[in-house]
């Protein structure tokens, strides 16, 4: 058996297909998501054409596919952040509940091959939930306003989430022995994913100087949660008045800050010098999702949470494969010490 | 085929094991005896290449559990104390799973899988959940998954306990069964009567540390001390007591419910010389019989005593 095949084969993953697909538990849990969801497209919809039909007399279709979509794809990362963890976070300590953790390791499977046997099979159930939702999504496409490639981006953004969301349930489930500790500890990260970082952008924002020429970005780690990148793509533009403050004390919005609200000027001073002010917020305005300025200068917004979220799945992966061994050695791929010389 | 070298395991400033040494040369049946929470499953995970010792070695057919775990764990079979069993597969595919485990291929692990209920009995339930089995039944689909890549050895820890009576004696057909086969087998229990007659060898733990090991009839014999004797006399009581007690071989003589009781040290020929000191006094012996469970007292009395 070559390295590639080895590492590729898994029979825990059709195992976990075929004991997780045999419960009443997976269709239940596809119906409610799908009602779900479903159910919030229809109701964020007639919000939205009541509203907008009494401030306007008439909306506009494009207006109503991209509000709709904004809703759909901030709900479906929400519910993925409610579903991840309750699919991953007893993946291993369920395993050691049940008693059949060690029948696992006396096998030539290697803690390694668990870990991302687990994941796969519980990460299939998360594709398959977002598979389902695309026709819901496709509503949207009826009204335009949105085109393909953000609903591309945005469903690889949440695609991201629920990994990270998957890796750190795994995590978590190695660290502790029992599934409630694991599965309270996971979503515990689940909402510093979602909110804790998203918050971080109102609490900590980018300080604006007056004297920078490139519009400011959000701080790098608030890009962390999903909720940044994906108001950002919804709405093919910056999120509004989050992230950055300026020195006047206000915080943005700053695509109005990009017109100079004073041009700088050097003038000759008593003593024969010239002193010069700087023009205020000299910067050219920032527009679409381009991150204009900060670690991830050029970057799409989603680019930088994709990666960000990768990172954290590394190192939940590496914390995995360091506790799951049960000789607890950092030896998870199991590499047999050379066999004795015979005698 | 096993060897155990001076094996130490201490949890905090517990020692689970002090210096186990033993070995179970190919085609053995190794009966590991000792009282719940002697060491017994220590030793078995550490043979299972399941748990770090903190001291000495062990080997599994010249391979170091410690150091060559993949090549231990081709040649073991382990079956835990308890009941490792997933919800929602069937016998069939329980098997199947774990035969996918050791990298069997498909059509080998179809047949394996027959083979394997066939020798456990169990051909009919192929398709039955796992869950829904009795206790018995999961305990031969659990003996089964050890044997699904036909190990060497197999590492059986309490595979009776909690078995009705009849299911012990058909675990016990099939454990000879596969000795018949050529398996070695450690089979660890806190009943040592329930090995005797299954084991060729023996070993007796009691609290981290090795009583006794050897030959089932050897070890037996080095504990078959503190017998108990019942003996019942015409008359004449008090000058039986008289008699026994300064006899080398007693321990102590009481008596209980008009019976004399005697502790005596010694296999059967120290009990027919007691028997005949007594007749040679002109002592009437009406009965006289070893107590009933003298075999599993003095195995008890053995791992009570504190270990010197």
């Amino acid at each position: 058996m070559n390295a590639v095949s080895n590492a590729l084969w898994n029979p825990i993953v059709a195992k976990e297909y075929r004991t997780r697909m045999r419960t009443w538990r997976s269709p239940f849990a596809i119906t409610v998501y799908i009602l779900l969801l479903g159910g919030l497209g229809w109701a964020a919809f007639s919000l939205i054409v009541a509203s907008t039909s009494q401030a306007f007399g008439a909306g506009s279709g494009s207006n109503y596919g991209q509000l709709l979509f904004t809703f759909l794809i901030i709900f479906q990362v929400a519910l993925l952040g409610f579903i991840t963890p309750a699919l991953t976070a007893g993946a291993i300590s369920g395993e050691r509940e049940r008693q059949t953790i060690d029948l696992l390791f006396v096998t030539p499977i290697s803690p390694f091959s668990i870990i991302w046997g687990k994941l796969l099979a519980s990460m299939s159930f998360v594709i398959l939930l977002l598979v389902l939702s695309i026709p819901i999504f496709s509503l949207v496409f009826l009204f335009g306003g949105i085109e393909l490639d953000q609903v591309v981006y945005a469903f690889a953004v949440t695609g991201a989430t629920a990994l990270t969301l998957g890796f750190i349930g795994i995590a978590f489930s190695t660290l502790f022995r029992r599934t409630l500790p694991a599965t309270v500890a996971a979503y515990g990260a689940a909402f510093v994913l979602f909110v804790g970082f998203f918050a971080y952008g109102y609490v900590f924002p980018t300080e604006a100087d007056p004297s920078v020429t490139i519009a400011p970005a959000p701080p790098a780690v608030t890009l962390i949660s999903p909720v940044v990148p994906l108001l950002a793509i919804a709405s093919n533009q910056p999120i509004q008045g989050y992230g950055i403050r300026y020195k006047d004390g206000s915080q943005g919005p700053y695509l109005n800050k990009g017109v100079p609200a004073q041009a700088g000027f050097c003038a000759p001073t008593v003593s024969g010098g010239v002193t010069c002010s700087p023009a205020v917020y000299q910067f050219t305005s920032a527009t679409g999702t381009t991150l204009p300025s900060g670690l991830f200068a050029g970057w799409q917004y989603w680019q930088a949470s994709i990666l960000m979220q990768l990172l954290i799945c590394a190192v939940a992966l590496l914390v995995s494969a360091l506790v799951l061994p049960p000789a607890r050695r950092f030896r998870p791929w199991r590499r047999d010490a050379p066999a004795p010389a015979a005698a | 085929m096993i060897a155990v070298e001076q094996l130490t395991k201490v949890y905090g400033n517990r020692s689970a094991l002090d210096h186990v040494s033993f070995e179970v040369p190919e085609r053995e049946i190794f009966g590991f005896v000792g009282p719940n929470g002697a060491g017994k499953t220590t030793t078995l995970r550490i043979l299972a290449a399941l748990l770090e010792p903190t001291g000495g070695k062990a080997f599994i057919d010249g391979a170091d559990v410690t150091k060559q775990r993949e090549r231990v764990h081709m040649r073991i079979g382990y079956m835990p104390d308890f009941f490792g069993v997933y919800d929602q597969l069937t016998v069939g595919e329980y098997l199947d799973f774990y035969a996918a485990c050791y990298r069997q291929s498909k059509r080998r692990r179809q047949k394996i899988v027959e083979d394997l209920l066939a020798l456990v009995g169990m051909i009919d339930r192929k398709h039955q959940l796992v869950d829904t089995l009795s206790r018995g039944l999961k305990q031969r689909v659990c003996l089964a998954r050890a044997l699904v890549h036909d190990p060497a050895v197999l590492l059986l820890d309490e595979p009776a306990s909690g078995l009705d009576p009849r299911a012990r004696v058909e675990m016990r057909e099939i454990l000879k069964e596969l000795q018949g086969m050529g398996k070695t087998i450690v089979i660890s229990s806190h009943i040592l009567p329930e090995l005797t007659d299954l084991c060729t060898m023996i070993g007796i733990i009691d609290r981290g540390r090795m009583r006794a090991t050897g030959p089932v009839r050897e070890v037996i014999a080095g504990l078959a001390t503190g017998r108990r004797l019942r003996i019942n006399v015409i008359g004449e009581k008090d000058a039986a007591i008289e008699i026994l007690t300064p006899l080398e071989s007693i321990r102590h003589v009481e008596s209980v419910n008009g019976a004399i009781e005697a502790e005596y040290v010694g296999d059967e020929r120290a009990a027919a010389d007691i028997l005949f000191a007594l007749t040679g006094a002109g002592i009437r012996v009406s009965s006289f019989t070893p107590v009933d469970g003298g075999l599993e007292d003095a195995f008890l009395k053995a791992t009570s005593e504190e270990v010197g």
